[in-house]
């Protein structure tokens, strides 16, 4: 089942590449992190750790809803241009794509055969890493620049996770708090800029 | 044997119902009165009652093209998985030969579109190529990566042994796979984000613009190759991607079948009735999301084993 | 302790919402109150536990806070006559404050923390904070470069967190999830059993690290942003934020030194040298003040990076020391230099009458001839030091004359650089027009404890001190 859903994460941000509404990045976003939240609570169960259980349920609350909700008021507030076209042409993001994760499938096979359990997942995490790179990279607007941030913090969740099976309880709600703080900066930052054109 | 030949008829029995019940039930979603789930049959019967008029610009091609357009489909459904438990199936079928079969129809398809002389023929052909094009690897890619992880590169075996015993291991690139697979089914048979099987738009038409001038017997011959078309996909879609209900006794197993083909329409349907057609440029986006997962799925299997 | 350490940056929070005139000058000197309490953690036995095993205060931290924290006051000290030099609006001011607390407990967390997460939170909070003080400039450009700075310190930061990862997943089974403690780590790094995922982590680390800090390939993006940005956000960059990053770099090399000592020497000292060839030249292409002092931070914080590594562990220190007080005195310098608007280096220092004019263009041209590492200077010392480790490393390997060649290379470099400066000071001395130009008091004040410092840290209890941290 954990293998499902982490296929589920990967297709959800391999989507979000391909996009070019807003809105709609925004609602593969926010699957991406309900599939992340799932995966947290299963193996929250799995190794029976209450901390995982309660990251679990933050990140759905917190990433699934809250976020994608605030930037969605956001781009509504601000104005935002929905129709985002990637820079890279589809082509070649076709070809880029599968490089990539070959690429980092095999950048990553020295890395599975150390960690005990769940090893492939630290590979489709690393790929996640760079895909959310690639989303940065292939788009000009700031919004979906934005989103490609927060599925780069998506995919160190997972490598989280999985790799570790979870890190201290402090350190993940720091996480979160730091991504409530990006929030409110990129809404000052937004705000400041409608004040001038005002 | 006698699974085997119940299976195929079956099969073409619901090949119009299928279609007629995505129709239906769109407009149903759409709160229009429904459309009777034996319109198809209506319709083949009305058809086949009609005069046949072919054009005066065609060449001989127009009167045997049509045939060529089911023929091979129809000995597609010979080799698709078995749906009951122990019936006969051809094992050594594999995903190139499926792939092959189902492109040399359209190579009909497209040349009854060529044949005619009209624009429309030719815009609709030159689309369909276009999208069977890119279709193809991607074809390829999914039906064998699936088969890969089934351990057996013919599909009457793959589909057997998935439902014998389901790779969970391999639940991430199955999928991949499966995305990818019901991207194909939408695009192959002219379903809405790629074409509108409803109109006739010039802006739009891809599948019905290369039949525009047929008329009796022989469009009626083509739009059971649509629908045997789709049967197939979504056949091969259950088998595959679904693979549960085989362990039961043939008459549950039958119904089961039958439940999942639907279950496919109506996914099919609500899929239709929430998306808008694409630009026929943005097509090839859809489609490498396709080829992307295909591929990702090769190589997740291969390289990660998950 | 803590609640001393975060107390000043509360209360800036909170004058920063009042809406009078006087809250301005009270912020100014509630932020000599940061000073305090980093003075008393020097003087307490080490190592203390400030928060269980969370922040601990040690040699190395607490001179670290402690020269942070002069930066700091320089810094708003010379952000009292802000408005005199550039326009700036009042809520700009405030909000400048109001992130600047958050900046400072964000670098408190970063710097005392003796936990590879805290660490990247705390550093987390600071890089987002700053973010907002770049957009405090009301220009384009200053916009343009927050969403830069946000954009590539998200990813930057990303890389680092990445790299924690990996390290905790390394050392995960040997100290549970202990793993993510230094001390720790550093006392179990011999028994880490993938020392490949160890590597990858900190080699990922120490990238987003460099990416941060300016070095090659991603040098230009400091120097844009310390250019739209106003001239204090600059110093602080240079001075505080710097350190904060500094700080990890030393920890996390201090593992990977036990692990394996010449793949970190190796990909360290590659890293640096290309740097610091890069950045010579660019030094050498730069036409204003601003681009000019960040691209030779980025030049000091390489040689840092390579002292530490080569076991110059007192250099380093010295060298850090020297470049977090010299920098930002540059810095706000500049703000005065080019206090009109007009970038041009071509007598900069001309026209400044009277005894502040005086003082100030003496103190500037002693800050410029230090940077350089003129003699009396603390970065000669440090370098000599530095240069003095490297060969000692070369020695114990067996590749002195490579060695050698690479010193000799790292001096041909900084020799272009001093070329550049020299150029530089002689050009603002000795050409151009003369204007008249202004200078004010609280400037002038912060430039001398800026000098001040420098001279104390030369001082041999300091040394000492510095020795003393190993």
């Amino acid at each position: 089942m954990v293998d499902f859903f982490i296929g589920l994460f990967l297709a959800s941000l391999i989507t979000a590449l391909f996009t070019t509404r807003l809105y709609r990045l925004l609602v593969w976003y926010s699957f991406n992190s309900l599939t992340l939240g799932v995966l947290a609570l299963l193996i929250g169960i799995k190794i029976d750790d209450n901390a995982m259980l309660i990251t679990g349920i933050a990140t759905i609350v917190i990433k699934a809803i809250a976020i994608p909700y605030f930037l969605k008021s956001f781009s509504q507030k601000f104005h935002f241009i929905r129709q985002i076209q990637p820079n890279i042409k589809i082509q070649y993001a076709i070809i880029l794509i599968p490089a990539i994760l070959v690429f980092t499938f095999y950048l990553a096979k020295p890395i599975t055969h150390m960690i005990a359990n769940n090893s492939n997942y630290v590979a489709i995490s690393i790929s996640s890493l760079f895909l959310s790179l690639l989303l940065m990279m292939e788009h000009k607007n700031v919004a979906p620049k934005i989103t490609g941030f927060l599925s780069m913090e998506n995919s160190l969740f997972l490598l989280g996770i999985t790799a570790t099976n979870g890190m201290p309880m402090l350190v993940e709600l720091g996480i979160f708090f730091d991504l409530l703080m990006a929030i409110v900066v990129i809404n000052l930052l937004f705000r400041r800029e409608e004040m001038k054109n005002a | 044997m006698i699974f085997y030949i119940t299976t195929i008829i079956l099969l073409l029995l619901l090949a119009p119902i299928l279609l007629s019940f995505i129709k239906s039930l769109k407009m149903l979603l759409l709160f229009k009165r429904p459309a009777p789930l034996l319109q198809g049959y209506k319709n083949f019967a009305k058809l086949m009652q009609k005069e046949t008029i072919v054009s005066q610009e065609t060449s001989s091609i127009t009167t045997y093209a049509p045939f060529l357009v089911l023929s091979p489909l129809l000995v597609t459904m010979f080799f698709l998985p078995p749906i009951v438990h122990g019936a006969f199936y051809v094992s050594f079928v594999d995903a190139f030969t499926i792939t092959g079969l189902i492109s040399l129809s359209t190579f009909f398809l497209m040349l009854l579109g060529l044949d005619s002389a009209s624009a429309f023929g030719g815009i609709g052909s030159s689309r369909e190529a276009f999208i069977s094009a890119l279709v193809e690897p991607a074809m390829v890619l999914t039906v064998f990566s699936v088969s890969m992880m089934a351990g057996d590169l013919g599909i009457g075996q793959a589909g057997v042994n998935l439902a014998e015993h389901f790779p969970k291991e391999h639940m991430a690139s199955f999928l991949f796979a499966g995305i990818s697979f019901f991207i194909l089914l939408v695009a192959e048979n002219g379903r809405i984000p790629v074409d509108n099987p409803e109109t006739h738009l010039e802006l739009t038409m891809v599948h019905e613009a290369m039949i525009l001038d047929l008329s009796g017997v022989y469009l009626a011959i083509i739009e059971t190759a649509a629908s045997v078309k789709f049967v197939i996909f979504a056949s091969l879609f259950v088998s595959l991607f679904i693979p549960v209900g085989l362990e039961y006794s043939a008459p549950i197993a039958i119904l089961i079948f039958i439940a999942k083909l639907f279950g496919v329409a109506i996914a099919v349907a609500i899929l239709e009735v929430n998306t808008a057609k694409l630009r026929l440029f943005k097509v090839p986006n859809l489609l490498g999301i396709s080829i992307v997962f295909a591929f990702l799925s090769l190589i997740t299997f291969y390289v990660l084993g998950a | 302790m803590l609640e001393l350490l975060l107390f000043p940056a509360f209360i800036i929070f909170g004058l920063s919402f009042i809406k009078s005139d006087k809250a301005k000058r009270l912020l100014a000197f509630v932020s000599f109150l940061i000073l305090i309490p980093t003075v008393k953690l020097i003087s307490l036995p080490k190592p203390f536990h400030l928060f269980k095993d969370y922040l601990v205060v040690d040699d190395l931290n607490a001179y670290i806070l402690f020269v942070s924290s002069i930066v700091g006051i320089g810094v708003t000290l010379a952000l009292m006559t802000l408005d005199k030099h550039v326009k700036v609006s009042k809520n700009a001011y405030r909000r400048f404050y109001r992130f600047f607390a958050i900046f400072w407990i964000g670098l408190i967390f970063s710097i005392l923390s003796n936990n590879m997460g805290i660490y990247w939170i705390g550093l987390e909070l600071a890089t987002l904070s700053t973010v907002y003080m770049i957009k405090t400039n009301h220009s384009t450009a200053a916009y343009k470069e927050a969403w830069n700075y946000m954009i590539v310190g998200a990813i930057a930061i990303s890389l680092i967190l990445f790299g924690i990862i990996l390290i905790y997943a390394s050392a995960k089974p040997i100290l549970g999830e202990d793993a993510m403690n230094f001390n720790l780590l550093l006392a179990h790094a011999k028994e880490i059993k993938s020392s490949f995922l160890f590597e990858l982590g900190f080699a990922t680390v120490s990238v987003g690290m460099f990416v941060k800090m300016g070095f090659f390939p991603m040098n230009l993006w400091l120097a844009n942003i310390e250019r739209a940005s106003f001239y204090p956000v600059a110093a602080l960059f240079s001075g505080i934020l710097e350190s904060a990053i500094i700080i990890g770099f030393f920890r996390f090399s201090k593992i990977a030194m036990e692990i394996n000592y010449d793949h970190l020497f190796t990909f360290v000292f590659i890293y640096t040298i290309l740097t610091i060839f890069i950045v010579s030249f660019l030094i050498y292409r730069a036409k204003d003040f601003m681009r000019l002092f960040s691209l030779s931070g980025i030049e000091h914080m390489a040689l840092i990076a390579l002292f530490w590594v080569s076991g110059g562990t007192f250099a380093a220190l010295l060298h850090f020391g020297a470049h977090a007080f010299l920098k930002p005195a540059l810095f706000l310098s500049t703000g005065v230099l080019e206090s009109n608007g007009k970038y041009k280096i071509a007598g900069a220092l001309k026209g400044y009458k009277g005894k502040k004019g005086t003082i100030f263009w003496f103190l500037v041209s002693l800050f410029l001839l230090a940077i350089i590492s003129l003699p009396p200077s603390p970065m000669f010392f440090s370098e000599i030091y530095g240069f003095g480790a490297m060969i000692k490393v070369a020695k114990s390997g067996d590749n002195l004359l490579s060695m050698m060649a690479a010193i000799l290379i790292l001096l041909i470099l900084l020799s272009v650089i001093f070329y550049k400066f020299v150029e530089v000071y002689q050009s603002m001395k000795y050409e151009g027009k003369v204007y008249e130009k202004k200078v004010y008091v609280t400037e002038l004040f912060s430039l001398i404890i800026f000098g001040i410092s420098l001279i104390i840290l030369i001082t041999s209890p300091v040394m000492n001190y510095l020795r003393g941290i190993s």
